[in-house]
């Protein structure tokens, strides 16, 4: 059946006559010694072949071709159409009539037999596209699937497919092949809400069949309710997603509304009293509630900075301003300010001359440091070691901070640099709640990573980032050495 | 006419205004409020202050811009109150002539000191300027280049003394990190902050005396430098 697809149709018949012509010639060699009835039946078999092997058409003539060689090379007076025995005009009246009804019968077998296999055929195909659509949620993808289908089963010159929506898009298969002419076919992509895309194909010869075309027809509407299925997935997804932030920024709100909260109370406290005849001009107390003012007035806009940075990291924002700095003069700043905070730690730094200039912005380098080292402080007991050490590690500067506190359970080394996540009780520890992950913002910003490891006698944070700025390494500088 | 400093606050917020002039008017200068920025131009035209207090975020015009257009006729110093984080806004309306600024909130004592610094600055700039400076231990000789704590003379090389000599002839103001690179190297080399970095770290391992915790030569982070000398 394969075979026969190929040759085209007169060939068929060609190969029918040729066939025929075999036949006749070899009964013709024989023809002494064979009866007409012989002859007849003998003819009967290459009747059943035609038709068997090329089909109705070429059966029917054949049928008829055989009456006439049969009556003019086999039947007595020889090489006319006369007949003049009526035993032989019995004999090529039923011959005549077997012949046709063989073919007939053979032909219209093979035709039902052909359209039964096509419609396996079709019927594995799509089962083939539906297995392989189900489960899928992107277009991309259902898409390529689709498309890949349509043209294996159509053998087309070329496919494209285009997907309409929030973000359309179309290619072809294959790819940048895009045929300079109008397509030979194009069918929407549809659901009852609309048009989800297009499928254009391309095939010249031969045209497609109705069936082909039913078939295709069957797979758009396939991948249309595929689409339709993952549009409805996303947007489920989405709804959930909206929901989880809406969720986690209530979170946000309550946290912060309490951070601000404890300021702005010994802050009334204080002033209130103050402005009441509760305390003396000369009190004790004086100085100290005016302080307090002063202090939690410091703390309220660390706060508000802190939310504010945050909020830049998380909006994407917070581009940092990069120039060649010197890593021991941030270091050094950072710790000559945090001093007094540090006073009941040793702090012990490495972080020698040599190292190269580093492509960082200086203000919020120095941010990550402060954040680092007051995190260590907050949570490593008094008299204990925190040191800063910084190193080049190929490409790149690495520095740890590490202290002798408590250690961090392993499954929260990570989370620890989420927004607002404590490990211990929030009001044992004054803060924010944003330093850590504001020091990881402002790192990946530099194109650089941090993290937190345990070490065996406390905690480390690590962060690394390039030296390489924009292509170019750190400068050396020339320097003048000549004393005026 | 009275002989009291006059400063024009520029700043849309009553708070603010009420808080600086209640403070300023008791330290015997006397005060004019702006809330919006033409407003401010036209009684800086009228009433000629001594000093300029400049909101940068002004609901009708960009506080650079009145810093511009204060710039084209009048130098009368101009001080910028600015939120933290801007920045690139302060750094925009220092090197646009502005020439000093406070982050709110600021204290009192930063106020005055900037409100001292500028009224100096004001009238040095009619007067002479004293050629030697005094800070702490430190003398600096401008006429005779002779940098001496104590009895101690330092040895300064040409680039170095010539950061150090632009620094302290501006004492107590803020120097961008443009405006040094411009004056002291070269215009060509206004983006070079590594310059600056490294000969600013040299200088002060030879001035201060713990150079982690400078007392001369202070970092304005994001900004740039600023050199204290006695008053």
């Amino acid at each position: 059946m394969q075979s026969s697809s190929f040759i085209s149709r007169s060939s068929q018949y060609l190969l029918a006559f040729g066939f025929i012509a075999l036949v006749t010639a070899i009964l013709f060699t024989l023809r002494e010694a064979l009866d007409t009835t012989l002859v007849a039946l003998l003819y009967l078999i290459p009747l059943g072949l035609i038709a068997t092997y090329w089909g109705l058409g070429p059966g029917i003539t054949s049928a008829l071709t055989t009456f006439l060689t049969f009556n003019y090379f086999f039947i007595k007076p020889y090489y006319t159409f006369s007949v003049h025995r009526p035993t032989d005009v019995v004999i090529l009246v039923i011959f005549l009539i077997v012949a046709i009804v063989i073919s007939q019968l053979v032909g219209r077998m093979q035709v039902s037999l052909a359209a039964a296999t096509a419609r396996e055929r079709e019927a594995t195909r799509l089962y083939e596209l539906s297995t392989a659509l189900a489960g899928l949620h992107d277009d991309h993808a259902i898409a390529q699937i689709l498309a890949k289908q349509v043209q294996e089963v159509s053998q087309g010159e070329a496919v494209e497919l285009s997907v309409t929506g929030l973000q359309p898009f179309s290619f072809f298969l294959p790819e940048a092949h895009q045929p300079n002419r109008q397509p030979e076919w194009v069918v929407p992509i549809e659901v009852a809400r609309g048009v989800l895309g297009e499928i254009r194909l391309w095939r010249a010869a031969p045209a497609l069949t109705s069936s082909e075309k039913r078939l295709l027809q069957t797979f758009a509407s396939q991948g249309a309710l595929a689409l339709e299925r993952a549009r409805l997935a996303q947007a489920e997804s989405r709804a959930k997603v909206l929901e989880e932030s809406d969720k986690l920024k209530s979170a946000i709100l309550s946290s912060v509304s309490h951070e601000l909260r404890t300021p702005l109370s010994t802050i009334k406290a204080a002033a209130s009293s103050l402005r009441s005849d509760d305390v003396h001009w000369d009190s004790a107390a004086r100085p100290e509630l005016i302080a307090a003012i002063d202090d939690e007035a410091d703390h309220l806009n660390m706060l508000v900075g802190n939310l504010l940075d945050m909020s830049r990291i998380e909006s994407g924002v917070l581009k940092p301003k990069r120039e060649w700095n010197i890593l021991p003069e941030i270091v050094g700043s950072v710790l000559a300010r945090m001093k007094h905070l540090a006073e009941e730690h040793r702090i012990e730094v490495d972080v020698p001359e040599s190292l190269p200039l580093v492509p960082v912005d200086y203000v919020q380098m120095e941010q990550v440091f402060t954040n680092l080292v007051s995190n260590s402080v907050k949570y490593a007991p008094e008299k204990t070691v925190i040191r800063v050490r910084a190193f080049v590690e190929s490409d790149s500067i690495h520095v740890i901070v590490s202290n002798q506190g408590p250690q961090v359970p392993q499954e929260h080394l990570e989370r620890i640099f989420d927004k607002f996540f404590r490990i211990t009780a929030a009001d044992r520890v004054t803060g924010t709640g944003l330093g850590l992950s504001i020091c990881k913002g402002i790192i990946e910003a530099h194109g650089g990573r941090l993290w937190a490891e345990n070490v065996p006698d406390g905690l480390a944070f690590n962060f690394t980032f390039p030296l390489i700025w924009e292509g170019v390494s750190p400068p050396t500088m020339p320097m003048d050495t000549e004393t005026e | 006419m009275s002989n009291e400093p006059h400063i024009l606050v520029i700043d849309d917020e009553p708070q603010i205004q009420r808080a600086i002039r209640t403070i300023l008017t008791e330290k015997g200068f006397k005060v004019t409020t702006a809330s919006r920025g033409e407003e401010g131009l036209t009684l800086a035209a009228t009433n000629e202050p001594d000093i300029v207090i400049l909101d940068l975020g002004l609901p009708d015009m960009d506080g650079v811009e009145v810093c511009t257009r204060l710039r084209e006729w009048t130098q009368c110093p101009i001080i910028i109150l600015s939120v933290r984080d801007s920045e690139r806004d302060k750094v925009a309306a220092l090197d646009k002539g502005a020439d000093d600024y406070l982050t709110k909130p600021f204290g009192i004592e930063e106020l005055l000191a900037r409100v001292r610094v500028a009224l100096r600055h004001s009238t040095s700039k009619q007067g002479t300027q004293s050629k030697v400076i005094k800070a702490g231990t430190l003398t600096i000789d401008l006429v005779w280049h002779i940098i001496k704590r104590g009895e101690e003379e330092i040895k300064l090389t040409a680039t170095e003394y010539k950061l150090l000599a632009y620094l302290a002839a501006n004492h107590g103001r803020v120097l961008t990190h443009q405006s040094i690179l411009t004056n002291v190297w070269d215009p060509a080399d206004a983006n070079h902050t590594e310059y600056l970095r490294v000969y600013m770290r040299q200088l002060r391992k030879k001035l201060e005396v713990d150079p982690e915790r400078p007392q001369f030569i202070l970092t304005e982070p994001g900004i740039g430098y600023r050199f204290i000398a006695d008053e």
